[in-house]
């Protein structure tokens, strides 16, 4: 019967729940592997999204000005997570509705980041207090160009092949963290889709941290930068005058 | 082997920070500069965010400024006093240095402002350098005798108030000149990352006029107290000091400075010159480049959220 069927679920877990960034870190595959249960055999999609801790977004764009390429001013994008992955068995479009993807925001086209439209008042056309946005019409450049570079850097991906089904409910995915991934608390959603809308979901959190002498000297020049500043350039004097003493020819 | 930077926090190949040392600290030995401007545009290149490379530099010009003073002090080729004087204009400079510096990446021109900074100074001294050396070259090929340097000191040196003895250098000038030119070293090292040697020695042997022994070893310590400052200013107002990537440089640099140095016994001082005066020439004409260039990605990310 139906009706007494155990709803459908999902389970996942990570190799590793922490990636410690010391000074051999060049980034870190890690790989989620979880299982589908599903007693009626129905269709079932895994769509998982990797958010990294939230980092705003700072881009100029070159404009050429006399013959020379400059900066515009920065535009700064909040909402944009540090690292941002999507991955499901296959294209997100074909598992479920843009309403749906939206609400979740998976997927790159989804991520709620927005620029706080710069806005000033202005007198246009004998029209007092017309409000324009600084960016107007470029919006979407460059949003897409935030994406774009977020991408290039690694810290952005979406793979609709993400998701491979080794067995029948089993699956695996990886999350590929480059060595300029931001430190702090990663959240995976990892999410069975059945007609189109989320049937079950489980959270995983990841944290990437600095240790050892990385995280000793991280926190001392961000916490006390005076005395880092001083005891840094100490040491750079002290060398310096060590190698003198060193190679000294008499 | 790759190493993780914890201020830049970006990982990059140890062995080839410390070969990039070696290399610019012989060029820096065998030509008696500090390298910063050869320097901070390679780490540049190498993906280091700029605003790191450049405050990381002053850890590493003032230690390899301090490797070299003690030799010439030993030779008594330091001028205290001037050295002082300068380095009072120094500081100042470095004040309104590191200043500018973090108004400027907030206003997302400091790459900007760097790249006109390097295209200006570096192919203006490359250019006259060049233009010097490559006519002391030709004169001595023909057998001409060098023009004999031009003793008479610039009036305008001498009108100034607030004069001031200089024993070592053999000066009876005003300190105005000296204080503005070690300010303006100050601010240039502090959004350039150099030392500065090469402003600094052009004009404490052409303005100043100094004499040549002392010039050296005078502009060294003015160098070592301004990026001692600027280093400590960078780390304690913008966090920007990378201290593993500064002694990663160290590493190379002192060792690469000390066979510089012996290397440059073998050539002669004008055709050292010549080549200096190329490099310097292309590092400016290639840090500017960019300016003249199309982008190939119109848009650039800031680093983080503090530029």
């Amino acid at each position: 019967m139906a009706v007494d069927a155990p709803p459908a679920a999902i389970s996942a877990a990570l190799t590793e729940t922490t990636v410690q960034v010391s000074s051999d870190f060049r980034g870190a595959r890690i790989v989620l592997y979880g299982a589908v249960f599903e007693p009626q055999g129905a269709a079932s999609d895994v769509v998982i999204i990797v958010r990294g801790p939230e980092q705003p977004v700072r881009i100029a764009r070159k404009m050429r000005v006399a013959g020379l390429w400059l900066n515009s001013r920065p535009v700064v994008f909040r909402g944009a997570p540090g690292f941002y992955m999507a991955a499901s068995n296959r294209p997100l479009d074909d598992i479920a509705n843009f309403g749906v993807l939206r609400r979740l925001g998976a997927g790159i086209d989804h991520l709620p980041i927005s620029a706080p439209a710069e806005q000033r008042v202005e007198t246009r056309y004998g029209v007092r207090n017309v409000v324009v946005s600084s960016l107007g019409a470029d919006y979407y450049d460059w949003r897409r160009a935030v994406v774009r570079l977020k991408e290039k850097a690694g810290l952005y991906d979406e793979d609709e092949r993400g998701v491979r089904f080794v067995d029948r409910g089993l699956f695996r995915a990886e999350i590929a963290l480059p060595a300029g991934a931001p430190t702090g608390v990663y959240r995976a959603d990892i999410l069975l889709f059945q007609d189109g809308r989320p049937a079950s979901r489980r959270v995983r959190t990841l944290t990437v941290e600095k240790v050892g002498l990385e995280r000793t000297l991280y926190l001392w020049a961000h916490n006390r930068p005076w005395s880092y500043g001083l005891a840094s350039m100490a040491f750079a004097l002290a060398a310096g005058w060590a190698a003198s003493a060193a190679f000294r020819r008499d | 082997m790759d190493i993780y930077l914890p201020i830049a926090e970006v990982s990059v190949n140890a062995p080839l920070l410390v070969a990039l040392g070696l290399a610019v600290g012989f060029v820096s030995g065998m030509f008696g500069i500090g390298g910063g401007f050869l320097m901070t545009p390679m780490l540049v290149f190498l993906g280091i965010p700029p605003a790191v490379a450049v405050a990381s530099m002053s850890n590493h010009v003032a230690a390899s400024s301090m490797s070299s003073v003690i030799a010439y002090g030993r030779r008594r080729a330091v001028d205290v006093r001037m050295g002082a004087v300068l380095a009072a204009g120094g500081i100042v400079g470095a004040f309104l240095g590191v200043e500018l510096f973090r108004l400027l990446r907030l206003l997302g021109q400091a790459d900007l402002v760097v790249a006109v900074s390097y295209l200006l100074f570096l192919s203006v001294i490359g250019g006259l350098m060049l233009i010097e050396s490559l006519g002391a070259i030709l004169r001595r090929r023909r057998g001409e005798p060098q023009p004999a340097r031009r003793d008479r000191r610039p009036p305008w040196l001498y009108g100034l108030p607030l004069k001031m003895r200089f024993p070592r250098s053999r000066l009876y000038i005003s300190v105005i000149p000296p204080l503005l030119l070690g300010a303006f070293v100050g601010v240039l090292s502090a959004i350039m990352g150099v030392g500065g040697g090469f402003i600094l020695v052009p004009a404490m042997v052409y303005v100043l006029r100094m004499p040549a022994g002392v010039v050296v070893g005078t502009s060294l310590l003015q160098i070592i107290i301004t990026t001692a400052l600027i280093g400590v200013l960078q780390a304690g107002r913008n966090q920007t000091v990378d201290v593993v990537l500064a002694t990663l440089l160290l590493v190379g640099g002192i060792v690469g400075a000390q066979y510089g140095a012996r290397a440059s016994a073998r050539f002669r001082a004008e055709e050292l010159r010549a080549v200096l005066a190329l490099i310097v020439l292309l590092v400016g004409l290639r840090m500017g480049l960019g300016l003249f260039i199309a982008p190939d990605e119109p848009f650039i990310l800031m680093q983080g959220a503090a530029g």
